[in-house]
Order: structure tokens, then sequence, then C-alpha cells
């Protein structure tokens, strides 16, 4: 029997009233694949991320995790927001925000500092255990809650538009990062971005979706070599030809 | 923002200095006659002997220790009842027009109903001062759960965190600065509740001292007792600014 696969939309669709938001969805992401969804801003990717994540049921159809229906969030899901400032506790410093999954799953108070002190050297803020997100620059806040969605051990991990407020240097650094975390635990990733670019350097495959009401227009494999490298990737000729195509799509849908 | 707090405690000794010197100046000159506005110097000396001599030292503690009493039973029901009833929309919609018809009301309106509760005694005191004093910290806590960062529901979704997690882990957390705040409106409240209640009832306190000593014109206890009481409330408002800084450390 062939293995279920990490996520499955079938003809998932959305709509609030007569307002149809994503129509006629199908889609799925294998076991340890990384899988961008690009669209413009109202192609309603961020939604289809929250119907996986489970904290919004879909209209019609079905999303499926490893073949089962989602009916509410379960922690093998860890989502990762854009807006950091936001999903981080601010009363609680660095070492504390990671701790908060470990609490929830129960895991016992004594196993859990090495844990902690694991994550955050994983992620680059071991020497900032205690401090609070306000005292984190952007970028610091960003990683923050990589660990802490890291806390939870996902198998598959939703990020959406997580580097959308970064400075390009810090997102570049961090787009590294992310793919060396996943890749050492093989996670699956369901990556939402606006930035063409960004969606072809990590991913095995790109989704394009269109807008009102959001469907898919496009799916495509992304065939570059791994470990991925800033210059090298980006200057690869796939890559290259890619993004051209990638552009010419993203230009027609929005023609 | 240091150079500022030092101008700032500067500036208010001063003022404090300036209200004693116009005392003493409307003392000296007799523009009110000594029987109803002593010196301040007589004051401070009737301060000195009542608190060494006299009783003066006990009836402080007792109003303390009334205050002190009816605000943290206050504040414990406030934040309890106010977490419960903050963590569910529907509780909220359902309680807060009354909450808004009880909460106006004058807590002395309600110190005929505490006396016919429980008569002229200390648990009627303690009764007025914890019915006045629960209000903003009620508010308070209930506000803050209101406000909880939407983001922060979610997260506390995707982590399956039970009810109960979610109001001693991001709740109550949440409602900290508002909580704070009422504890320190209810603070006042409960100083000058457990006053009138020891005017009303003749217990031992700094209300009942000063109700004697103006009753028998000695206008220096009678205003060594208001000195009293105003400095347990200066007092007792910057201790709790100073634990409202370490608590909300994280806000700077």
């Amino acid at each position: 029997m062939a293995q279920n696969a990490a996520i499955e939309l079938k003809d998932v669709s959305l709509s609030f009233g007569s307002n149809e938001i994503l129509t006629g969805i199908d889609m799925s992401v294998e076991p340890g694949e990384f899988v961008c969804v690009i669209g413009a801003s109202g192609s309603g990717k961020t939604t289809l991320l929250r119907m996986i994540a489970g904290l919004l049921p879909p209209t019609t159809g079905a999303v499926l995790l490893h073949g089962k229906a989602v009916r509410s969030p379960t922690r093998r899901v860890a989502v990762v927001f854009q807006d950091y400032g936001r999903a981080l506790l601010p009363w609680r410093r660095a070492y504390a925000n990671v701790s908060l999954p470990l609490e929830a799953s129960g895991m016992p108070a004594n196993q859990r500092p090495a844990r902690i002190r694991q994550l955050l050297a994983k992620v680059g803020l071991a020497n900032h255990e205690d401090k609070f997100p306000g005292q984190l620059s952007g970028g610091m806040q960003q990683r923050l809650q990589i660990a802490r969605s890291l806390a939870q051990e996902p198998d598959t991990l939703l990020m959406d538009e997580p580097f959308g407020a970064l400075d390009a240097m810090t997102r570049q650094t961090l787009q590294d990062e992310v793919l060396r975390l996943v890749a050492e635990r093989k996670t699956t990733v369901f990556f939402v971005t606006h930035d063409i670019e960004e969606a072809l350097y990590l991913g095995d495959r790109v989704v394009a979706l269109d807008s009102n009401p959001g469907r898919v227009a496009y799916d495509i494999k992304v065939p570059l070599p791994r470990p991925r490298d800033q210059l090298t990737t980006r200057e690869h000729p796939e890559f290259l030809r890619l993004r051209r195509e990638m552009f010419e799509i993203m230009n027609k849908i929005h023609a | 923002m240091k150079r500022f707090r030092v101008l700032d405690i500067v500036l208010g000794i001063l003022g404090l200095l300036t209200l004693l010197w116009i005392w003493h100046l409307v003392t000296m000159l007799e523009l009110i006659p000594r029987v109803f506005l002593p010196s301040p110097a007589a004051t401070i000396a009737a301060l000195e002997w009542g608190l060494v001599n006299g009783d003066l030292l006990p009836q402080t503690l007792a109003t303390i220790n009334r205050m002190i009493q009816g605000w943290l039973l206050a504040s414990l029901v406030a934040i309890a009842v106010g977490s419960l009833i903050g963590v569910s929309a529907i509780a909220r919609a359902y309680i807060q027009p009354t909450l808004e018809f009880l909460r106006p009301l004058p807590a002395s309106a309600i110190i005929p109903v505490a006396i016919s509760i429980f008569g002229l005694n200390s648990s009627m005191v303690l009764g007025v001062v914890v019915f006045g004093a629960v209000w903003p910290t009620l508010l308070g806590t209930i506000h803050g759960f209101a406000h909880v960062e939407p983001r922060l529901v979610e997260v506390s979704r995707l982590l399956q965190m039970s009810r109960w997690e979610f109001i001693y882990k991001i709740g109550l957390p949440n409602a900290v600065p508002d909580i704070l705040a009422g504890m320190r409106l209810s603070l006042t409240v409960a100083l000058i509740l457990a006053v009138v209640g020891e005017l009303l009832t003749a217990q031992e306190g700094l209300g009942t001292a000063v109700l004697h000593a103006a009753r028998s014109y000695r206008a220096a206890d009678l205003y060594a007792g208001i000195l009293l009481l105003g400095l347990i409330g200066l007092v007792s408002n910057y201790g709790l600014a100073i634990a409202d800084k370490r608590i909300l450390a994280w806000k700077n």
C-alpha cells in the first residue's frame, strides 16, 4: 500500500456567506517534501494554511494529514506566523517561550531545560535566553518563534510568510537556517510566500494560486540540487529559467 | 529616563514642602484660629507624642491591617471571578451590564445593607471594604482577558492547551497590567472605606482616633491622624508603583 501523503487537500473550498475565498483545491504534499505556495494577497494562501492547521474548517472537501481528516489542531503540526511580535508571549523570556510547547505536551519539568537550551542553540539564541521578546531584534524574534515551533517536534511545519517582515540579509540567513533545520528531521514544510525567488530557492515544488476565488493555477517541480546555496543556486541556469517561467505565469494570472 | 526621575523626586519633595510652608504661614498669621488649624510644628509634636506615648501606633496598625485585609481579599476575589468571566465571551456579555449596574453604586450606600447583615462590627467594615475595593480589579481582570492578542489564542489552540492552561499561561499574564492598575485604584478605596467603617462602628483605628480628637477639640491630634492617613496612602501607592515596575519589566 502506498504511503499516505503528509498533507492532502481534496476538492477543498471555503466561502464566507456568498464570498468565495477558495475553490476546488486539490493538492498533496509528500512526507519530507518542501512545498512553497505563492500568490498575490487575497489569493487565500494564508487561509489555506489555516485550514491545514485545523484553525478553520473547509466549507466543502476534506483536509487530510497522513490520511486522517483534520478536525482541530494537533501538536504534530507546528505553525510559524509572519507577525512574530504577536505570536510570542511578551511576558515570557526567550527560554520560557520555547518552554511553552513542552509544558503543553506534558514533558516532565526536569527534562525541559536541556531540550530548551538545545533548541535555542540551534537557532543561534544560546546567549539570549534571559531576554524578553521585546528586547530582541525582528530576526531574533522570528528565530525564537522557529525554535518554539521545533520544540513541538512537528512532522509538518506550516510557515506563513515567515520572513516577509525581515530585511534582505536576515531573510537569506534565516532561509538557510530553516533549510538546514528541516533537512535534519526530514520535516514536511508548507511554506507560504509572495516572493517567487524565495519560493524557488526553498522549495521542492512551487504551487501558484490564482485569486478571486483562490485556486491552483500552476504546480511545478524545482529540480535544483540540495544543499542549496545563496550564490550558486540563485545563479543556476535552471533557477533562472524557472524564475522567468514563474514571473510569466504570475503576470498572466494577474493580467 | 533616569535624569528625569531624579528631577521628579526633587520636585515632588519641593511640592510637599511648599504645602507645609503655606500651612505654616497660615497658622503663623492666624488666618485660621489655632483651635481649628494647629501649626505644623504642634501637629508633628502631637504625632510624635501619640506614636511614642499614646496609642496612635496600635490605631494606625489597626487601620492598615483592615485596609490590607480587605484589599487582598477583594483582589483575590476580583482576579478569580474576573478570570472566570473574562475567559468566556458569552459570560462577559451576560454579566457586564450587571457589573456596570453594581460598580457605580457608592460603597457607602451599601453600608446600611452591610450593617443589617453583619451588625456593627469589624466583619461589617471588612465586608464594605471588600465590596468597594473589588470593582477596579474585577473590571481590570475582565478587560485584560477580553483583549488577549487573537494570535495568542490561536497559539493556545495549536498547542492544544486546556482552558485552565490558557487562563494561567496566557489570559492572566496578559491581564496583569490591568489587574495591577485596578489594584492601585482599589487600595485607595480600601483605605477610605476602612476609615469610614471605623467611624461608624467605633472600632479601634485612625478613623475613630480622628473623630474623638475632633470631638474634644484636640486639633493637633486630629491633624496628626490625618497626616498619618495621608502617609499610609502615599507609602502604599509608591510601594505598588515599585512592584508594578518590577512585575511589568517585560513591557519596557
